[in-house]
């Protein structure tokens, strides 16, 4: 299609969203039903955790994080998993998100897995999270590991974390009763660097001004790269699709349906559950357009290198160490959150950045001043919000919207 | 003491527990002596000593706010961490020459990261990654190990060249049994406690046991011995109390704590605290050829761990519940932060172990300072009296 049509376009989208929602279904959520229904093997894990390994095998698997995300926040279950963690005796302070996944855990509402993964990171409520599912009475007889990622970043630390994880590979197959075949292996991992290639070039086309979609197509595409269907053609192929429509948008010079674009910012932690209550509103009143949040970043993601299988699992906790958005931002130095936080706001040309900095997010909560001091050097305003991202009873979004109006119109951002 | 004897040893502890610096410190340091800080029992005092430091573990004895540190820390922050960070901004801990820290926990870990951008930074400053989880039994701990060993390589080399120094594997060893040597004078204390009547209540153990963090180690130990020997020719205490007590948690700084349970007739027997019990249960071995290794091993399995380290929940549960046994303890007290995610959740598990087991519980989450102590006391008198009764 040569010449773009608006309305067309649109609807591109609209079926790009159905078609993420039909490909979760299949690749990952039909594969859970199965286990729930015929007792196939699945594993429970952090995060972001190898997937290109479980595609590879056939395993169907489930992680804490996305379970307290769907299976609470996202039916509107959040507030109730909160407060009931919070009366079992759990942990106050603990991010809310994990917080609902523990509480489904030890009410006993997750299906029992054959086998538990576990690693070291990416922040202390996860591996809380792991300690609770470790000692869970009713889970006791499951087969776990436990391995350890370094925080340190170089060679080594990489090819530690891989070895360890290699070495786990008789204990999956042994604890799951599925093969792992290096041929298959390879082949999910050549088609998930084509998804990580994708997932970066689609991002980057975020940077034209007017910005051609919103933020959260960033993060959809990071679900279906990493946690739908990571290394399945289908999937490489809907990316394919959202690359060429973003690409077209942008070649139109289109911005956001229904937005003049006024003011370009970045939302530099996870989105919030209740985004549809505050980026619409800053859209309408300021013409304020969020460009980037943390699981749409644009870093480019370490290619896995196949040519043995030393390799591939070397390169994979590579992914996991400096791909991952949690680990990458959370478990890493300050400096590395503000540096890519400076490098978006330069990259993206945003007018301002605001840091959202998420309850749960301790690390976050002791890094404002490193960054603010970075984004003083280099002049662009910048706020520190301090929400939770996932219960808005902690701030809700009317407050959120108005520390961000009062921000830009100090900022003078307003009026433009 | 409790048997009212003050000796002039124990007198040099208290002074040292109850100040950042102390007379001994001082005093290497006047003779020359460089002092590292650091943060965590996971951090190994061997390699400072084998270089010819003074390790000094961080602490933030005497702050009253943390006005300092709250440019750098929210308030979601642990105020463990905030408050010793307004200490060293404050220049309370000038007499650093190095500051160590681990990479335990989201909050405790970004002491480097705020540290080296603060205008007082140490010139020396190191981040020092550490294994977070005991992995399975299967493993045994070998990969944890070997990276551990890779990591206190790396410090080594890099405290080598910093301070011009050498760290030889004979200077290595020495270090070790010095250390090893201050675990086993530091278990016989605690083994005193075991009597019915204890010559040391919570708040002077716990002055002895940060006094070893703080003061040169030949000294400590001399000291130390001295002490014991003071106390094995002490005749019992003739207070009587009402419960014997376990406390678990981070550390416990602050002696008015421990006054809140001994107020109330208890009395803190044996803990498992990041200054106490937890640090001695254990020694290094002191002929492995390798003694890196050695020292990565120890503090990659042999010592009781706290919640940062995953995994480790079990073996608290058998270590908590074997000190209960050995020091007949009627009730457990849990004690921590409100901000910290790895105790709390531990604390909740710990919960129904100790339900299980039979083993009064109590869980109470605090502030560092004692702004809470009306609140607190009447929880440990409640617990106290429902489990001992009223003296």
């Amino acid at each position: 299609m040569n010449t773009v049509n608006n309305e067309a376009v649109v609807d591109v989208y609209t079926q790009l969203k159905l078609d993420f929602a039909a490909l979760t279904a299949k690749s990952f959520q039909a594969r859970l039903n199965k286990f729930v229904e015929n007792k196939t093997p699945i594993v429970a894990c952090n995060d972001d955790f190898f997937p290109e390994l479980f595609t590879a095998m056939e395993l169907p698997y489930y992680f804490s994080v996305r379970q307290g995300l769907e299976g609470a926040f996202h039916i509107g279950k959040g507030p109730e998993a909160v407060d009931g963690y919070s009366e079992l005796g759990g942990s106050s302070s603990l991010c809310s998100l994990q917080k609902a996944a523990a509480y489904l855990l030890m009410k006993g509402m997750l299906p029992k897995p054959i086998a538990i993964l576990m690693t070291s990171t990416s922040c202390d409520a996860q591996t809380a999270v792991n300690e609770l599912m470790s000692n869970y009475q009713p889970w006791a007889d499951v087969p776990r590991i436990s391995v350890d990622a370094s925080f340190e970043k170089d060679e080594a630390s990489m090819a530690y974390l891989g070895r360890q994880w290699m070495d786990c590979i008789p204990f999956i197959e042994k604890a799951t009763g599925r093969k792992l075949d290096l041929d298959r292996l390879r082949d999910v991992c050549e088609e998930s660097n084509k998804q990580c290639g994708l997932m970066f070039d689609f991002q980057e086309l975020r940077r034209a001004a007017p910005s051609p979609i919103r933020a959260d197509w960033g993060f959809i595409a990071y679900m279906t790269a990493r946690w739908a269907a990571c290394g399945r053609p289908e999937a490489t192929a809907w990316l394919q699709r959202l690359y060429d429509a973003t690409a077209q948008r942008v070649k139109a010079g289109l911005g956001i349906d229904g937005v003049k674009e006024k003011i370009r910012y970045a939302w530099f932690d996870i989105l919030p559950c209740w985004s549809d209550k505050l980026f619409p509103r800053l859209e309408e009143t300021f013409g304020a357009v969020n460009l980037m949040d943390l699981y749409g970043f644009n870093a480019p993601w370490p290619v896995i290198d196949t040519s043995s299988l030393e390799s591939i699992f070397t390169s994979l906790a590579k992914r996991f160490l400096i791909g991952n958005p949690m680990t990458r931002q959370i478990f890493a130095l300050s400096s590395v959150y503000g540096n890519d936080a400076v490098n978006i706001a330069k990259d993206f040309k945003c007018d301002a950045m605001i840091m959202p900095s998420h309850v749960g997010h301790k690390d976050g909560s002791a890094s404002h001043k490193i960054v603010k001091d970075m984004f003083r050097e280099i002049g662009i305003p910048f706020l520190v919000v301090g929400c939770d991202v996932f219960d808005e009873r902690y701030m809700s979004p009317d407050v959120v919207f108005e520390k961000i109006s009062t921000f830009f119109e100090t900022a003078g951002l307003t009026g433009r | 003491m409790g048997s009212g004897a003050k000796s002039s040893v124990f007198e040099k502890f208290l002074k040292a527990a109850g100040d950042i610096t102390n007379p001994s410190l001082q005093a290497f340091k006047d003779n020359g002596g460089k002092v590292i800080g650091y943060y965590c029992p996971f951090i190994p005092e061997e390699l400072f000593i084998a270089g010819g430091f003074l390790p000094f573990r961080m602490r933030g004895t005497g702050s009253q706010d943390t006005n300092l540190a709250d440019a750098y820390f929210d308030s979601l922050n642990c105020c463990f961490v905030r408050h010793t960070f307004n200490q060293l901004l404050s220049g309370k801990y000038r007499f650093l020459d190095g500051l160590v820290i681990g990479t335990g926990c989201d909050h405790l870990r970004r002491i480097y990261d705020n540290a080296k951008h603060a205008a007082h930074q140490t010139a020396f400053i190191h981040l020092l990654d550490h294994p977070r989880t005991m992995g399975t039994p299967e493993m045994n701990g070998e990969p944890m190990i070997t990276y551990y060993r890779s990591q206190l390589a790396r410090l080594k080399e890099k405290m080598e060249n910093h301070f011009d120094i050498e760290i030889t594997v004979p200077r290595l060893k020495s270090a070790i049994k010095l250390c090893n040597e201050t675990r086993r004078l530091q278990k016989r204390l605690y083994d005193l406690r075991k009597s019915a009547n204890p010559l040391l209540n919570g708040v002077e153990t716990a002055a002895i046991m940060m006094a070893g963090a703080s003061m040169p180690r030949e000294e400590y130990n001399q000291n130390l011995r001295t002490l014991l020997g003071e106390l094995d020719n002490s005749s019992a205490s003739g207070k009587k109390y009402s419960a014997r007590l376990m406390v678990v948690g981070p550390a416990i700084e602050d002696p008015s704590f421990y006054s809140l349970i001994d107020d109330h007739g208890g009395i803190v027997v044996i803990d498992d605290l990041c200054f106490g019990a937890r640090t001695v249960q254990n020694v290094i071995d002191e002929e492995a050829p390798d003694p890196l290794r050695s020292i990565a091993k120890y503090h990659v399995l042999d010592m009781p761990f706290c919640p940062k380290i995953n995994g480790a929940h079990v073996h608290r549960v058998s270590f908590i519940k074997n000190m209960v046994d050995q020091f007949r303890v009627d009730g457990v007290i849990a004690q921590g932060y409100v901000a910290c995610d790895p105790w709390g959740t531990s604390f909740a598990l710990l919960k129904e172990s100790m339900k299980e087991a039979g083993i009064p519980y109590l869980r109470v989450d605090r502030d560092y300072l004692p702004s809470q102590s009306g609140q607190l006391g009447t929880r440990m008198q409640a617990f106290i009296e429902m489990i001992g009764g009223s003296i």
